[in-house]
């Protein structure tokens, strides 16, 4: 389960600060699948970065399984972090120098040794990358790349996988393969936080939330 | 995958970055270890040239008349040649290379003659060098080019002095001055001849105190020698000793402006390689944190890869400023030439000091790394 309690964000700029969350209540139920929208700088990413234990508020909790994230040291953090949440990104943010099994591998931390690449080649077997395992990143196409994005997030079998316009950089087709597959760790029990600005997720939501200015317009 | 495994894939993959900090630290050891070699060598040469100038301390009787002194070229009076052994074992003076003599001007076959007797040359303790005059033999003459040429002597050949049968060494070329004259002997032989026994007339010694902690080194070492020397008093031939010091000094007044300037350029240039290579490595840093990675892991990539730079720049180096040092330094100092070799303990030096050198350069960029806020980096498009 994930409780945000009074969120807010601000970032310190030179020009003055910047509010990107403004008093955020929301709790999310272990296994759902939530969509959130908003437009460009409505402080969704900042949002997702909050609950993936990378970005701390300015006031407020985040608790994940029970467990307040901000009071942890930042090294509990880091291994809660790769315990319990598995990330994508619009950009891929694949490791160039990294063929995929071992972009996929990575999760498991270094020294996994030959147990990572049997069960990163099996999860990419599962995403129909079966064929690309020894290519690096600049040899794959988009859809390509954020299906191992994707293995790159169920590696570790998180509880709760952050999605950051997951389709944004994707063509129709891939955009549905890659939502189906958030869809299939939906349903088999994890938690998916989706944000982005398209409607596309929207079918596959449990609940949408939409973003405004830093704060929630309305929700369930 | 291990971290070692993830420092060499991503060398492979940024090449470039990786051969310019190499090339970097190469220069550097490669400068050094060259300049090093060479400098031993120039050093060496150094020393040769400025020893071919002569003695330049000279420790004579106390009483030496010092008028009859500088005409004749040496004193009328002598003192105890134990004198040697007592100046030997003194410290914390530079001087070296010391030689007990004995001289006199003889009438050998009509011809007046400086008779020189000379022991075999002595070394402070734990300074051992090798001589730096030929050593005569008991027995043994080396003849002046003005007697020879005047007496017909030549190598082999036996000659009497004063009841004494000595063989020619050698009959020596000619030097333009006094040498000419001179017949060189054992010190024993000499005392034989001049019924002198246990007696010396001075101690030659090269000495370099120009550069010493002290406005007057002469007069320290006098003080210093009085004290143990009663019977002597001491003569620095300052021109000599000063060009001494002053060669030697410069030699590494060079090395000393060189070689900082080299190092500093090296952990300057690695330093910027390694900012770049952190700049472009901001997402791959980013998603590491995000997946979990912590600070240590994250600066092992980057301190892993500078000792690896480190490690191979110095062992590349080595080898590349060695091949320098011996394909150039021969035509540079001649005279030494035969005695430029491979310095093998700078390798082990180069193996230790550089790797630890590199990672110093990169310490400040692999903070960098470990500062960046991965949700900052993985927010950016």
């Amino acid at each position: 389960m994930v409780v945000l309690e009074n969120i807010v964000k601000t970032y310190r700029r030179r020009r003055g600060d910047v509010k990107a969350l403004s008093d955020i209540n929301l709790q999310i139920e272990k296994g759902e699948f939530v969509v959130i929208c908003g437009p460009s700088g409505s402080g969704k990413t900042t949002l997702l970065m909050t609950i993936a234990a990378m970005l701390r508020p300015t006031n407020g909790s985040v608790c994940v399984e029970q467990k307040d994230l901000y009071t942890m040291s930042i090294r509990d953090r880091a291994k809660f972090r790769a315990e319990n949440i598995g990330f994508v990104f619009q950009m891929f943010h694949l490791v160039p120098y990294l063929n995929v099994a071992e972009n996929v591998a990575l999760a498991g931390g270094v020294a996994e040794g030959n147990r990572g690449t049997i069960e990163a080649n099996e999860l990419l077997k599962q995403l129909g990358l079966a064929q690309r395992v020894f290519h690096k990143p600049s040899e794959l196409s988009a859809g390509e790349k954020q299906r191992t994005a994707v293995a790159r997030a169920l590696f570790n079998r998180p509880k709760i996988i952050l999605a950051d316009e997951p389709t944004g950089n994707l063509d129709p087709d891939n955009a549905a393969s890659v939502l189906g597959y958030l869809s299939e760790f939906h349903h088999s029990g994890g938690t998916v936080i989706l944000a982005t600005h398209g409607t596309e997720a929207e079918q596959f939501a449990d609940r949408i939330i939409h973003l405004h200015n830093g704060s929630i317009d309305n929700s369930g | 995958m291990t971290i070692f495994g993830l420092i060499l894939k991503e060398i492979r993959h940024r090449k470039i970055n990786f051969l310019l900090a190499l090339l970097a630290v190469l220069i550097a050891v490669a400068l050094f270890i060259s300049f090093f070699t060479a400098g031993q060598a120039s050093n060496r040469e150094t020393t040769r040239l400025m020893r071919d100038m002569g003695f330049n301390l000279r420790i004579i009787p106390k009483k030496t008349d010092m008028s009859k002194f500088w005409m004749a070229g040496f004193s009328e009076h002598t003192m105890p040649e134990e004198y040697i052994d007592t100046f030997a074992s003194q410290k914390g003076i530079s001087y070296n290379h010391l030689v007990a003599t004995l001289q006199a001007k003889i009438l050998w076959q009509g011809v007046e003659v400086i008779l020189t007797g000379l022991a075999p040359e002595r070394c402070p303790p734990g300074r051992e060098k090798p001589p730096m005059a030929f050593e005569i033999k008991q027995g043994t003459a080396y003849i002046g080019y003005e007697l020879a040429q005047r007496l017909k002597l030549k190598k082999g050949n036996t000659i009497d002095i004063l009841g004494k049968t000595l063989t020619v060494e050698k009959a020596l070329s000619e030097s333009g001055g006094v040498d000419d004259i001179r017949i060189q002997c054992h010190l024993r032989d000499a005392q034989d001849i001049l019924s002198l026994e246990g007696r010396i007339n001075e101690i030659k010694a090269i000495d370099c105190l120009c550069f010493a902690l002290t406005d007057d080194p002469l007069a320290v070492l006098r003080e210093e020698l009085a004290a143990v020397l009663s019977e002597a008093k001491t003569i620095q031939m300052k021109p000599m000793a000063t060009a001494r010091a002053q060669t030697r000094q410069l030699v590494k007044n060079v090395f000393a402006v060189i070689m900082p300037i080299v190092v500093v350029a090296c952990g300057a240039w690695i330093g910027v390689l390694a900012v770049m290579n952190v700049r472009d490595r901001q997402q791959e840093i980013g998603i590491m944190r995000a997946l979990g990675y912590g600070s240590g892991r994250i600066t092992l990539l980057f301190l892993g890869k500078a000792l690896i730079v480190g490690l191979l720049g110095a062992a590349v180096g080595f080898f590349t400023g060695t091949a320098l040092a011996l394909n150039f330094g021969p035509g540079i100092f001649k005279v030494t030439a035969k005695a430029i070799k491979p310095e093998y303990v700078w390798l082990v030096w180069s193996l230790i000091v550089t790797p630890v050198f590199t990672a110093v350069s990169s310490f400040i960029p692999a903070m960098i790394a470990v500062a960046y806020d991965p949700a900052v980096t993985l927010r950016e498009e």
